[in-house]
């Protein structure tokens, strides 16, 4: 349905006492002031109005439908998260440690590891699964806080990233 | 699922050292339900509206940054044609709406917003009139509205009588930007066969027959490309080269399929197109130019630098087509020339003409963009080069623009810089000659024979 307004207009012709909007109804910004100014109350059916969620038309329903092409992991509770972690930077005694401790920290098992060193200099693949539940944003900071200047950096990524990439 | 050491490194090579990114997510918003013949009541709808949907695009372009690494570079809002929200209205000055459009804007925090605009490629109805008359006043006070106007396709043929008038709107826009070296012009551009989903600025909007919000996707990437063809080296044959091209192109398109659906699927609204346009930046190494460098033009515009660019733009069109089945908008290579550090080095040289670039554009993806001439160009001047650009497109049925700057103040050869992402452009010279008489004749080229295909 067309989106209804109630513009500052409306309010100021309604005058004083209460106007009750059909549901959907987008009440601008300006007409929740003049309401304010002239003591009016805008009400929906059900109580005091609250701004609809927005309505992307009659398109949206069945695109959103379509549209998860893969799954999120919340949408699956038994399934984990795929994620690909690479650090390079100078090599040292520890980093693998430090990462592995990271990433039990936060519920993720390793599932390969690859690493190289060249002349003082190593690259790591990690590609790992986190838990079911566990948030990636909380393993993603934590392990970018490793490392750090003159040392190594990490990055991960999910693993949905790769697989649009490199697979059709 | 298993990847390869190699395929691991090069996405993460792309995104860290190739400054590989999504250029722009774009909401689109139908306005047409905001139409009202008062024209207050009509800029709230609008606000109201655009706030409404827009409200969560950047946090969550910001939440598909966080959580797949992939970086997101601008949010933008395209929205309808505002000449057809204002038709209900008489007045002659619509920068008010102008100016709800930049508050909604920044409300909802995005970079740009697209859509003060018009089709008048046949004529004017009074609202178009009034659109194209208020751009100078629209976009000179305000920070985020662009402006695009079709003034031509291969249908309708091209409207001379609004190219002349869009030529002295330049003009004025740039005179009353003046302190910003005419950077209002940068907000605005024309087109011929104007792309009705393009989610890049400044032709971004949401033309008729787009549903009631969309969100379409820009990727870029020239400097993946362009590292492609380095690892590629000189001795390949052009076959090879192509092939490089479309491979890279699938990749890059596939990351923008993956933020368009997913950033789609999170706001709860349409996923339109995969814009897949090498967009360049002044960042070295995100250039066009480099990679037709690359591909064996000595210099950009040079003899060769057209038939690299047409083999260019071709493969970046095979390979995002096969990486997506919605590809769309403008999809090509970009050739703006303040933006490219590339470009701005061969028109400082000598190599890359006025006339070079046009010819160009016949095979590009959009047209002559970012080009700064003299502050004192004659309008009719201005006028023949945008009608110039009008028939590249229109004859062969492409979309061609222009965006063109006349820096006031600024004579051939000096240099403005923008800043950001406009970069530094250098002033061209159009020449001694005119077309005064073409543009006294007023009226249209009616439209090729290659229009009538029914």
């Amino acid at each position: 349905m067309a989106t209804r307004f109630l513009t500052a207009d409306d309010v100021r012709r309604a005058g004083a006492g209460e106007i009750v909007v059909a549901e959907g109804t987008l009440v601008t910004p300006q007409a929740l002031e003049a309401a304010r100014e002239l003591g009016i109350e805008i009400r929906g059916g059900a109580g005091p109005y609250q701004e609809p969620q927005p309505d992307r038309g009659p398109d949206a329903t069945r695109a959103v439908r379509s549209l998860p092409h893969l799954p999120e992991p919340s949408e699956d509770p038994l399934a984990g998260t795929g994620v690909i972690v690479t650090a390079v930077g100078r090599n040292r005694r520890g980093i693998l440690a430090e990462i592995t401790t990271t990433l039990n920290a936060n519920g993720a098992s390793v599932h390969n590891v690859s690493q190289r060193v060249v002349e003082g200099y190593f690259h790591l693949i990690l590609v790992v699964e986190l838990d079911a539940g566990a948030p990636f944003d909380g393993l993603k900071t934590a392990l970018e806080c490793l490392g750090g200047t003159d040392d190594y950096a990490v990055r991960v990524m999910h693993e949905r990233v790769f697989r649009y990439m490199h697979r059709v | 699922m298993s990847f390869t050491d190699q395929e691991i490194l090069e996405t993460v090579r792309m995104f860290e050292l190739e400054t590989l990114d999504i250029r722009t997510t774009t909401l689109g918003i139908s306005l047409y339900d905001c139409a009202d013949p008062d024209l207050e009541r009509t800029c709230e709808k609008v606000y109201a509206k655009i706030v409404h949907h827009a409200r969560d695009l950047v946090a969550v372009a910001r939440s598909i940054t966080s959580d797949f690494g992939i970086p997101i570079v601008n949010k933008r809002i395209a929205v309808s044609p505002i000449s057809m929200v204002a038709a209900a209205c008489a007045e002659e000055d619509l920068t008010p709406l102008a100016r709800a459009l930049d508050a909604a804007a920044a409300e909802v925090g995005v970079d740009f917003i697209g859509g003060y605009s018009a089709y008048l490629y046949k004529g004017f109805t009074h609202a178009d009139r009034a659109v194209l008359e208020s751009i100078p006043s629209a976009l000179s006070s305000t920070r985020s509205v662009c402006a695009s106007l079709a003034l031509a396709s291969t249908r309708a043929g091209i409207n001379m009588d609004a190219v002349g008038r869009f030529a002295e709107i330049v003009l004025e826009t740039a005179r009353r930007t003046a302190e910003e070296g005419g950077l209002g012009c940068a907000k605005l551009v024309c087109f011929c066969n104007a792309v009705e989903d393009n989610p890049f600025v400044a032709g971004a909007h949401i033309g008729v027959g787009e549903p009631e919000t969309v969100l379409n996707v820009g990727v870029s990437g020239p400097g993946v490309v362009r590292s492609a063809l380095q690892r590629l080296g000189p001795e390949a044959d052009l076959l090879a080269v192509a092939e490089t091209v479309k491979r890279t192109a699938f990749k890059i398109t596939r990351m923008g399929e993956l933020v368009g659906r997913e950033a789609a699927r999170r706001l709860g609204t349409s996923f339109g197109i995969v814009d897949v346009s090498l967009a360049p930046t002044p960042a070295a190494g995100d250039s066009v130019s480099d990679i037709l460098e690359l591909i064996g033009a000595e210099r950009t515009g040079a003899p060769g630098t057209t038939a690299a660019l047409a083999l260019l733009t071709d493969a970046v069109k095979k390979g995002g087509a096969m990486a997506s089945s919605s590809v769309g908008g403008l999809s090509g290579a970009f050739i703006p020339v303040s933006e490219d550090s590339g470009m701005i080095a061969a028109v400082r040289d000598g190599a890359l003409s006025l006339a070079k670039l046009e010819a160009m554009t016949s095979v590009c993806s959009v047209g002559l963009d970012m080009i700064a001439v003299p502050g004192d160009t004659p309008a009719s001047t201005i006028a023949g080069i945008i009608a110039d650009e009008m028939a590249v497109g229109m004859v062969n049925q492409k979309t061609t623009a222009v965006r063109i700057i006349p820096v006031p103040g600024k004579g051939p050869g000096e240099t403005v810089e923008w800043g950001g992402l406009l970069g530094t452009a250098i002033v061209q010279d159009p020449g001694p000659f005119g077309c005064r008489v073409l543009f006294e004749r007023g009226g249209r080229i009616p439209a090729p024979l290659q229009g009538y295909r029914n």
